[in-house]
């Protein structure tokens, strides 16, 4: 994954219904591009089962683990 | 002990008043004149209701002459963060376009501290929508550090980590998106709670990223905070993602010894690129531990890079569909600044938001099993202490934007995983600005983050250590 484009951002901000000038468009490329390139390790690797709610499961069962342990 | 009721720590002075050593009229007029005293220096307050708060105090010392308290905080003076709902009121969330917005609700976070009987000092400033890192506010001006008036607070808690530093409350409510607690905590010497996500409910306080936002103290002891999470913890009906079950025994969890827990010092990241008086005070505070008890491991976390990225796209996407209508209808009423960083959500497409909320699992079960050895992991709260505000204007630095992508590097990581993190007071620069290290903890575990961090409060004084008001 790559950081967007200045004509995909302006093409994005108008579907969402806020029209951004071409000067907007290249500073939030610039702002934001860097989270792109550090998340495209991750990007299209993911299992096709997961969902987002597994971070609560995941985080429920630490608690369950350290609360049984605790004195 | 502090005579003057201002110089108290929290759970001294709600002490005190509930013996009746102090009364609350006392406590808070301790704290009015040092807000009369610092209040043209920091900036650090957004309402003062001083005519209200004293008629408040006199009624908590009318009701508990009669035997009747209303709980452990009875009769203490609290300011918060300008962004909890408290019905009546205004709340600006330091912006512009809610200077006039009148709650109609109280949160639940600020009622469960009403219920434990504290009363209303006024209100504290904020970066606008709690969307900066700094203390910098364009409509309000910025939020100034007590220990040195030309350098920033940080963000966005910035009042509440500058009124707890020069002793103007004695703790205050914050909130932590990226870093919002913490950071404010380390360049104000103060101690800072980042709570587990769903932890606190956020009924009433307003939003910036519903994935990522929590409700936390800023106090000046570990103590504190102890007892306020231990107030504000547990289910609520009005906040479907706080959780429920039992609500541990934070204050006994802060007196337990450390002797034979683990504490992880990681081998990357957040050892890099360091400022060298940072650095100094990293290795002292875990030499401190050490000599506590507490057997110090080395870990090695999963890349922290693309937790970062990770937090940086969830917060841009949630913070922008929170605020699209104001974008469509009002876009000039926000500051320079937060315009800009809203506007970033709007390049980032749907599947790559959901993909980000779907590593999130994975992302935490790698992170837990990296510190299945420790207790909790040390690091830094930022890489440096506090900068000046001059230095951190994006507005008028070319640098600031750069200053500025430093200063969260070591906050953003922790967001995203939901987990618990305490900032600390550990050790001063030689130019005498504080430095905070964070004790970052598993899911839920805030108890053994307090446990640590009461102790290495009992070996040092910097948390005792107040701002010159001369």
């Amino acid at each position: 994954m790559t950081r967007p484009t200045v004509k995909e951002i302006k093409a994005i901000a108008d579907i969402a219904g806020i029209a951004v000038s071409n000067e907007v468009a290249e500073r939030i490329a610039n702002s934001i591009g860097p989270a792109f390139e550090g998340f495209a390790a991750v990007a299209g690797t993911l299992p096709f089962d997961l969902e987002p709610a597994t971070f609560v499961l995941v985080q429920q069962a630490i608690r369950t683990t350290h609360e049984k342990a605790a004195p | 002990m502090n005579t003057e009721p201002a110089l108290m720590s929290l759970t001294s002075v709600a002490k005190a008043i509930a013996e009746k050593r102090v009364s609350s009229r006392e406590a808070t007029q301790s704290c009015l004149d040092g807000i009369a005293q610092w209040q043209p220096r920091l900036n650090a307050f957004m309402t003062i209701e001083a005519e209200e708060v004293l008629a408040a105090a006199d009624a908590a010392d009318g009701a508990l002459a009669k035997g009747n308290s209303r709980g452990v905080l009875h009769g203490v003076p609290l300011a918060h963060k300008d962004m909890y709902y408290e019905a009546g009121k205004v709340v600006t969330c330091g912006s512009k376009i809610r200077r006039d917005f009148v709650a109609k609700t109280t949160s639940t976070a600020l009622q469960r501290l009403k219920d434990a009987g504290t009363i209303r000092l006024g209100s504290l400033q904020m970066a606008e929508f709690a969307y900066g890192p700094t203390g910098h506010n364009s409509h309000y001006g910025p939020v100034h550090n007590p220990w040195a008036v030309d350098r920033i607070t940080g963000g966005s808690s910035s009042g509440s980590g500058s009124a707890v530093a020069a002793r103007l409350t004695f703790a205050a409510l914050g909130s932590d998106t990226g870093g919002s607690i913490r950071m404010p905590a380390h360049f104000c010497g103060v101690t800072g709670l980042k709570t587990t996500y769903g932890r606190i409910s956020r009924a009433g306080a307003m939003p910036l990223s519903q994935s990522l936002d929590t409700v936390g103290p800023l106090a000046r002891t570990v103590e504190d905070c102890a007892l306020l999470l231990r107030l504000m913890a547990g289910a609520d009906a009005e906040d479907p993602t706080a959780a429920a079950g039992p609500v541990p025994d934070y204050m006994a969890a802060a007196r337990q010894p450390i002797k034979g827990l683990k504490v992880g010092v990681p081998s990357s990241f957040y050892v890099d690129d360091l400022d060298a008086e940072v650095a100094r005070i990293l290795d002292e505070t875990v030499a401190a531990l050490k000599r506590e008890g507490a057997e110090i491991v080395q870990v090695e976390l999963p890349d922290q890079r693309q937790l970062t990225a990770s937090c940086q796209l969830v917060l841009a996407v949630e913070a922008a569909a929170f605020h699209k209508r104001w974008l469509i209808e009002r876009p000039q009423d926000y500051g320079p600044q937060v315009l800009m960083r809203l506007q970033n959500g709007l390049a980032i497409p749907g599947v790559t938001y959901l993909e980000v909320m779907r590593w999130r699992g994975p992302a935490l079960s790698a992170h837990l099993a990296a510190v299945a050895g420790v207790d909790a992991v040390i690091a830094p709260v930022a890489p440096v202490a506090a900068p000046t505000i001059a230095e951190s204007d994006v507005g008028n630095s070319p640098d600031a934007e750069s200053v500025i992508q430093r200063l969260t590097r070591f906050t953003r990581p922790i967001n995203y995983l939901g987990l618990p993190s305490l900032s600390i007071p550990a050790g001063f620069t030689r130019g005498g600005l504080p430095v905070g290290m964070q004790l970052i903890g598993r899911s839920f575990d805030e108890a053994m983050l307090l446990r640590i961090g009461a102790a290495f409060q009992r070996l040092t004084d910097f948390h005792e250590r107040v701002p010159n008001s001369a």
